[in-house]
């Protein structure tokens, strides 16, 4: 495998024997699709380098202060599930992407778009849960909006946030950061969301005791920064795409190659079981309480015992390393000693049956 | 989990491949049948390995590549109806037809669903009595037992808006195309396991003794094919050519007769097209008459749909382990995974697939394999 | 071309004429057809799944011969390994040579 080469594997022609006229599920997979659907159709009408840099968070001059700002839109089906529910995910989701940035989330604005005919329970539910995980974080939801559709025009709820957040001190951890020598660290095990949610979604027809990992992890970053402070040099919340898609993006971004090691990536038995089932790669499954930091080796025992020292943190541990060779791309060493490289896939990952 | 991390385990894994390496004279050229395998073989780096002692070429056994052009358009065809719900394997969704695939129709407004098993599919349709249920019958002998109490079952209950579009095959005809080929390079084969579980291994014996070729029926964890292909380069260097059980925890020699009769009560042999490789007379399965009306292709009038694979894709010959994907002109410009030529480009199993991803990592890894 | 999981056996029941039953992968449960399997197998045993079809009952004893071969030739094979590299490293690599040379030889 290591003696392939690729004959004429330049950038990939766009020639596409397949009309690729219309929106797909996978362009929402976090994927290559979701990566040409900015690209080509999205990003090329916008301008300020401050989204240019693509970050969890954008960081922007206010009256001579930073601030950090983060938008984004959740849509989850079943709305209620194992472990939380759209309401706990829109609010963890933007508070973690404000810490990735290294930012104290402050504010949050909340946008609902709801189907006629959601039960008001359920709505009901969803709003308490939600007011709850903002106060249990300190933050406080300042501003909302909500519209009604017709039964049939959206999923039950739709949630759309924005997140403000502010620093102290000058730490910055950008996706650009990564650097030949340094070490990637998870916060935690790796897979539970995507899993807890493909099992209970209808037509799989799994039990199981999974529960979604969501989590508002600005106290475990808080944490982090203390200890190691300017040492971060990245974070990353893998969510969508998961971890694979999220270093796959941190290579590209830092130009340099990460080497992930098999064993050390942590798993839970029934994650690992329901993938095995499957025929999917937990690398490639969404996360929501878990993150990504890659700090210089040398940091790497004290940040690892500053997360584990929370209880968000307890399995933390290191998983690969940043090297110069083979720029953008990310591999895994497997357990019996081979290679394979992780690359971003197209779209979705799809059960197999071979 | 019991009967699958174990057979993970690095240390005998390595120990095997050493054992191969001190058993090979030369280099040998082995062919392992399933996709499943390939997926093995290249998720775990197995091929690093095994050195230069084997070189592995992955055959077409994966059920999404070899499902001809023309099937895909039916599927297409079938799922484009406002009366349908289209079920199927997951990963089916993603392989072109002639003028798109099925994630294409389900954004331009037909309803396909994802499914774990065809009888996810009958409750579909005992729960949707308004729609006409289709799955997408693809798979090998395998994946038969499942698709035949499938139609058997919806027999039986009485759930008339199900129905099936068959695309199966059966491996041991492709074998036998493989060997006749005048430039074949295959010296032995490491057999896919669950194939056999259902099949038993008598239909091999007679091609072990007639092509010479040492068959390993071999499980597919690390473990299970690096011990498959120890057997298969034991036999080689003494001069064997037999048929051999590696995965003696599901295989025996029978198979599982229960399965292999209802799959003769529901199906028939017939002559089947292979995507990139043409038609392998007897290689494939069909609905017999018996249970006719849960054949879609009858039920819809689908015999018409015809299609002609494109003239630059080379699957076939990759298929066939004539042609390295890296040598194919279209490989990594024009056919990439985003935009799949053939299906060996589409599935993770496809041997274009696998060389795409590989490939991409040029400077060695240090720190390699004893 | 099949993904076949192993999964042990949790109950087993009829559902109009065919068996069906419960089987647990490594925490993760469904509703699994057993009608190929159902003449010899029982709750506690291990079956091959398919699809959401046994295709075959696991040979608990055959797996555990085979294992333990294995197990035996990997054991034997770190020792000889080991033994092997001693031997090398004893022979090619004079007893005070700077730790660079020793480096360059293995």
């Amino acid at each position: 495998m290591t003696a392939v080469s690729v004959p004429g594997a330049g950038p990939a022609c766009p020639t596409p024997t397949v009309e690729r006229e219309r929106v797909l599920l996978g362009h929402g997979s976090g994927g290559k699709l979701s990566a040409a659907l900015l690209r080509d159709h999205i990003l090329p009408w916008f301008t300020s380098p401050a989204l240019r840099e693509l970050g969890d968070a954008a960081v922007v001059p206010v009256s001579g202060a930073e601030v950090a700002v983060s938008t984004d839109a959740f849509v989850v089906n079943p709305l209620e599930f194992p472990g939380g529910d759209i309401g706990v995910l829109a609010i963890h989701g933007t508070l973690n992407d404000l810490a990735m940035v290294g930012a104290d989330p402050r504010y949050i604005t909340v946008g609902l778009v709801i189907e006629e005919g959601l039960p008001l329970e359920t709505l009901d539910r969803i709003i308490a849960s939600m007011a709850r995980s903002a106060e249990r974080a300190g933050v406080a939801i300042v501003a909302g909006d909500t519209k009604v559709v017709e039964r049939g025009k959206a999923d039950g709820l739709f949630v759309t946030t924005t997140g403000i957040g502010t620093f102290d001190g000058k730490f910055r951890a950008a996706p650009t950061r990564a650097r030949d020598g340094d070490v990637v660290l998870v916060s935690g095990p790796v897979g539970a969301h995507g899993m807890t949610i493909m099992s209970v979604r209808e037509g799989l027809g799994f039990e199981t005791e999974l529960t979604s990992d969501t989590a508002a992890l600005h106290p475990l970053v808080r944490q982090l920064r203390q200890a190691v402070a300017d040492e971060i040099h990245v974070m990353r919340d893998p969510t969508r795409g998961g971890v694979a898609s999220a270093l796959n993006e941190i290579a590209a971004a830092s130009r340099v190659g990460i080497e992930l090691e098999e064993q050390s990536i942590p798993v839970d038995a029934p994650v690992f079981a329901a993938c095995e089932v499957l025929g999917l790669d937990p690398l490639y499954v969404a996360n929501e309480g878990i993150f990504l930091a890659i700090v210089p080796a040398p940091a790497a025992e004290a940040a690892l015992a500053a997360l584990r020292a929370h209880p968000l943190g307890v399995r933390a541990c290191k998983i690969g390393r940043v090297t110069h060779a083979n720029e953008g791309t990310v591999w895994v060493r497997t357990a019996i000693g081979g290679t394979r490289v992780v690359d971003m896939l197209p779209g979705d990952q799809l059960p197999r049956i071979c | 989990m019991k009967y699958l991390s174990e057979y993970r385990d690095a240390r005998i894994a390595k120990a095997l491949a050493r054992r191969i390496q001190a058993a090979a004279s030369r280099r040998w050229v082995l062919m392992e049948v399933c996709g499943g395998q390939t997926h093995t073989i290249v998720r775990q780096g197995i091929d690093e390995l095994l050195g230069d002692a084997v070189e592995m070429i992955h055959g077409p056994g994966c059920p999404v590549c070899v499902t001809p052009l023309e099937q895909i358009d039916r599927a297409v065809a079938l799922a484009s109806r406002p009366d349908v719900t289209f079920t199927s394997f997951g990963d089916m969704l993603r392989v072109p037809g002639s003028d798109c695939d099925l994630q294409q129709v389900r954004a331009r407004g037909g309803t396909v669903r994802v499914v774990y098993s065809p009888l996810d599919a009958v409750e579909l349709a005992q729960r949707n009595p308004d729609r006409q249920v289709v799955f997408f019958a693809v798979g090998f002998e395998t994946t038969a037992p499942a698709n035949a109490m499938a139609v058997w079952r919806a027999h039986q209950l009485g759930v008339r808006n199900f129905s099936m579009l068959v695309s199966h095959v059966t491996v041991p005809p492709a074998m036998i195309a493989l060997l006749e080929a005048p430039d074949n390079r295959v010296q032995g084969f490491l057999a896919a396991g669950h194939v056999c579980t259902v099949m038993g291994w008598d239909e091999y014996e007679p091609i072990a003794e007639r092509y010479h070729v040492p068959i390993v029926v071999t499980g597919f964890e690390p473990v299970d094919i690096l011990e498959g292909v120890l057997l298969a380069v034991t036999q080689l260097e003494a001069g064997e050519a037999r048929v051999e059980n590696q995965y003696v925890r599901s295989v025996r020699r029978e198979g599982n007769i229960a399965a292999r009769d209802l799959i003769g009560r529901v199906f028939r042999l017939v002559d089947r097209k292979w995507r990139g490789i043409g038609e392998i007379p007897s290689s494939g399965l069909a609905i017999r008459e018996e249970y006719a009306d849960f054949d879609a292709e009858l039920r819809f009038g689908l015999q018409d749909i015809h299609a002609n694979e494109s003239p630059d894709c080379r699957a076939g010959d990759v298929l066939r382990g004539q042609l390295k994907p890296i040598d194919c002109p279209m490989f990594g410009n024009v056919c990439t995974p985003m935009h799949p030529l053939g299906a060996p480009m589409v599935s993770s199993e496809g041997a274009c697939a696998a060389y795409f991803t590989a490939g991409r990592l040029r400077s060695p890894v240090a720190g390699g394999v004893q | 071309m099949c993904l076949g999981i192993p999964g042990q056996i949790i109950e087993i029941h009829d559902d109009h004429g065919v068996a069906m039953g419960t089987v647990d992968f490594g925490g993760v449960r469904r509703s699994v057809c057993l009608a190929y399997v159902a003449h010899d197998i029982a709750p506690g045993d291990y079956a091959i799944v398919h699809v959401g079809f046994a295709i075959s009952k696991v040979s608990e004893e055959d797996a555990r011969r085979t294992y333990a071969l294995l197990e035996e030739m990997s054991q034997l094979d770190e020792l000889e390994w080991l033994a092997e590299i001693a031997r090398t490293t004893a022979a090619e690599a004079p007893p005070v040579a700077p730790m660079t040379e020793r480096e360059r030889v293995s």
